[in-house]
């Protein structure tokens, strides 16, 4: 460490508070699927006596009002009619945490050669596969869901992988048992748009073959559905439901969801002058990138992301295992941070899905020794309100504050200590799961009956 | 004035294990104590003294560890650092044979690069010792793994062919675990007949270099490492321990809580995943995040290695070796046990050898923390291998350093910092 740079970091830290920007709510697109998810049995509560990370950056000791599946009043809370107390004192309460970053229920567990070698996670027959919706794969079985749950995570999306270059829609659900996809959506959630630059979608002999490549396919196919969205707007006086034609070829109504803002578009990209290039040509469209997942690089263009809006969706510090993560390092999201920028932390697999409240601890120690100031009040931002952020679901979900959806996780401890441990994970003010009550511990399908897992809880 | 450059020179160059270290005011842990206050005194690359509040030496240079844990450096039990540089690209990838005709016979010590970053990052990240493996592809058995000590230098194996790694996968013998235990038997069949009384060419699968390789481990001279996590798998290799009375050890063992009692009794270890817990394939149905801790209440002998799909077996095996600890001891596995999981137990698994960690007389391989080693936040302030204080200085920190926002405004771009 360069010990004569550390103090200035904490000016630029200063600075980039200030330049936060602000989001509008991105609508779901016309032709968006209802949501059939209803909360779980719940009560109201007040959970008395925790030290609270608000997820906005604030800690606090203090008690919560849950009301109707709302955070009623965060502060010094007397009983209330109807109201359970829940003696919270001695843990910690943080906002449920948001990955949005995986693929559960088309990468299934348990993965057998069939699925390794033919999977669901991206349709590959095109480069273009827009009109593909991930939800049409995913499989809520997926014991992957039930273990995020007990970590913790409340709201989280499934996108296509990244094995073409635009992959089509992602959904954003609630972690919890369910038999159809339906019941699990988040209720008005926006499907995302899934694109991929780089090697994982640079292909051996069809298009495109090359990073010039996918810069052009993204830019013709991005010109036709703009030229279907301006034609549609000609037509609408003739158009009684309001969809245009555009609106009925599937794959260009995608790509005009994300022209319009009404689908958050998630890139994966690792290299700092690929993601450089691809915020380039999409604003050519008037499209902005949502999050940057995988972003191994982010902190070379922090500036940029932090002018530009885009979060960054990172890992503590995976390097090495390809290419494009060769220089990768563990204070990467803190430098995002540092730089104002909007750094969050992603699982992409199953184990680290459940491990999110650690990865975001080893990524904070890191920025902490590189002479930045990231206490855990700042630092849980990276895994509830800024992933909020990227899903366009920054007014419901990821703070703690009145009015917002009472998502929150009662934590043993520290949440970033190893040894703590979700106590109750809650999900619109009812408890999704209890680490002391087996009734609120969900079990999957798949679990049942096996042998093999005889005494397990 | 040449012979005074010599000597000069001789001088500079003088190894640097032959300086005294004295670190004062430590929390030594070692697995088996936890004492506040401690002097270690470290010469000529061995740990001299160990003593409450005992003062430095003159003339040596004193590191005040200021009451934080100072443990063992930190020994990956199944790792591949040094095999492999970038993944996904085979020609920085020697972790295994896909084709010709080494089976057994394979050394992945000849394969190792010294100057590796996999090296070097688990070196600043408290690691110094290492089993590295090789990856199966060729058939049943992977080939030998070596022993690597992390001491800067160009050679780190320390004991090439020390293990013996064998797959489990039905896939390697043909498509069924059943012909696994076959081909392995039979492969230690071969291996112990006495040379020049084979039987004819015809009746021996196994090529003459294979079945050298082999020889150490019918002897009972080399562990015999079995990838396996199904709890009948397991089972077929404990029998194998038995039937042959060679040492086996288990990697991987997801489902092995389930055989604990039979592997205590046949001094079985396991080297486990503690981040297991999610049923990955059908092998590990029955995986559970306390294996670790029911594995050592019955009295088997467990180290760690953390897989991470692959990722935190090459890339970041130390934090990750930590991490695994502490999910372990979370799940009801002694703090104690996590800990020697992770520095002691890999040696006695490996070689046998059963030298206390820390004790006078011992090689000075020690990390001073600055928090509880168990905890991501966490991290080496100071690393001693064989005596010396080595750089904590990777090309990680070096990117680190070139970008740090605190230097947005210097004049120039990053390249000329």
């Amino acid at each position: 460490m360069n010990r004569g740079v550390r103090h200035i970091a904490f000016a630029a830290l200063l600075f980039a508070a200030a330049c936060q920007t602000a989001f509008a709510r991105p609508q779901p697109t016309p032709d968006a699927p209802p949501s059939e998810y209803r909360p779980l049995a719940r009560h109201d509560m007040i959970l008395a006596g925790a030290t609270i990370l608000d997820g906005a950056g604030g800690k606090t000791v203090g008690d919560i009002l849950i009301r109707d599946g709302k955070i009623a009043a965060v502060g010094e809370i007397r009983d209330q009619r109807n109201a359970v107390r829940i003696d919270a004192s001695g843990r910690w309460i943080t906002p449920g945490l948001i990955d949005i970053h995986t693929h559960y229920g088309t990468f299934l567990l348990p993965q057998t050669a069939a699925e390794l070698e033919n999977s669901d996670v991206t349709e590959t027959s095109s480069f273009n596969v827009a009109d593909t919706w991930i939800e049409h794969a995913v499989r809520p079985a997926d014991p992957a869901f039930s273990r995020a749950l007990a970590s913790g995570v409340t709201t989280l999306q499934i996108l296509p992988g990244s094995s073409v270059l635009i992959g089509g829609r992602s959904v954003v659900v609630h972690p919890i048992p369910a038999v159809t996809l339906a019941q699990m959506r988040f209720p008005g959630a926006p499907q995302g748009l899934k694109m991929a630059c780089g090697s994982n979608s640079v292909n051996d002999s069809s298009f495109p073959t090359s990073r010039q490549g996918q810069i052009a396919g993204i830019r013709r196919a991005f010109h036709e559905a703009r030229h279907r969205m301006e034609e549609d707007d000609e037509d609408e006086h003739e158009d009684r439901d309001g969809r245009g034609h555009g609106r009925w070829d599937p794959r260009n109504a995608t790509l005009i969801g994300a022209i319009r803002g009404e689908l958050p578009v998630h890139l994966h990209c690792y290299r700092a002058e690929d993601i450089a290039n691809w915020i380039s040509a999409l604003k050519e469209f008037g499209v902005r990138i949502a999050a940057v997942h995988h972003a191994a690089e982010a902190y070379k263009i922090a500036p940029l992301l932090a002018e530009e809006g885009v979060c960054a969706a990172v890992w503590p510090d995976w390097w090495g295992f390809k290419r494009e993560a060769e220089d990768a390092i563990p204070e990467n999201a803190a430098f995002v941070d540092a730089a104002g920028g909007c750094a969050i932390m992603h699982s992409d697999i199953p184990v680290v899905g459940g491990l999110l409240n650690l990865d975001a601890a080893r990524a904070a120690a890191a920025g902490r020794r590189a002479g930045l100031d990231i206490p855990p009040k700042r630092a849980i931002r990276w895994i509830t309100s800024n992933a909020a952020r990227a899903l366009g679901l920054g007014d419901r979900i990821g703070t703690i504050a009145t009015g917002m959806n009472a998502d929150l996780v009662i934590w043993s401890g520290d949440p970033f200590s190893i040894y703590s441990k979700p106590d109750q994970v809650i999900i619109d003010g009812a408890i999704a799961f209890d680490r002391s009550d087996p009734s609120r511990q969900p079990v999957p399908d798949f679990e049942l009956g096996r042998p093999q897992r005889e005494g397990i809880r | 004035m040449r012979l005074l450059l010599l000597l000069l020179l001789a001088l500079l160059s003088a190894p640097a294990w032959a300086q005294t270290i004295a670190i004062t005011n430590a929390r030594l842990i070692d697995g088996t104590r936890d004492e506040a206050g401690v002097t270690i005194v470290i010469s000529g690359g061995k740990v001299e003294s160990i003593a409450s509040g005992g003062a430095a030496p003159a003339g040596a240079r004193t590191i005040d560890a200021g009451g934080q844990p100072v443990t063992s450096t930190l020994f990956a039990a199944a790792t591949q650092i040094g095999l492999v540089g970038l993944g996904g690209a085979p020609d920085t990838d020697d972790r295994g044979v896909t084709s010709g005709p080494l089976g057994a016979a394979f050394d992945v010590s000849r394969a190792v690069d010294p100057n590796a970053l996999t090296i070097q990052e688990a070196r600043a990240q408290g690691v110094s010792r290492a089993m590295i493996f090789p990856n199966a592809g060729n058939g049943v058995f992977a080939g030998t793994g070596a022993l690597l000590h992390l001491d800067p230098g160009p050679d780190p194996v320390r004991k090439a062919r020390a293990a013996m790694f064998a797959s489990g996968d039905g896939k390697e013998a043909g498509g069924s675990r059943g012909a696994v235990w076959t081909l392995i038997r039979n492969a230690l069949d071969e291996a112990k007949r006495p040379a020049g009384t084979g039987n004819a060419p015809r009746d021996d699968l196994l090529n003459p270099v294979d079945i050298a390789a082999l020889q150490p481990v019918v002897a009972g001279r080399m562990p015999l490492a079995i990838a396996v996590n199904r709890e009948a798998d397991i089972r077929q290799a404990a029998a194998i321990a038995a039937d042959y009375g060679i040492r086996v050890v288990i990697i991987g063992g997801a489902e092995a809580w389930r055989a604990a009692d039979l592997l205590a009794a046949r001094g079985i270890a396991v080297i486990l995943d503690p981040l297991d817990e999610l049923p990955f394939s059908y092998a590990v149905v029955g995986a559970r995040r306390d294996n670790a801790a029911l594995l050592a209440k019955a009295g088997v002998p467990i180290a760690f290695m953390v897989s991470g799909q692959g990722i935190y077996l090459s890339w970041d095996v130390g934090p990750a070796l930590r991490e695994g600890a502490g999910i372990a001891v979370a799940n009801g596995l002694p703090y104690s046990d996590a800990l020697q999981a992770i520095t002691t137990a890999p040696a006695r698994i490996w070689t046998g050898a059963s030298t206390p960690a820390l004790a006078p007389g011992a090689q000075a391989d020690l990390v001073i923390w600055d928090g509880d080693p168990l905890e991501p936040s966490s991290a080496p302030a100071h690393v001693i291998i064989g005596g010396r204080e080595i750089s904590l200085e990777t090309r990680q920190t070096l990117l680190r350093d070139r970008y740090h926002p605190g230097r947005r405004n210097d004049p120039l771009p990053p390249g000329y910092r």
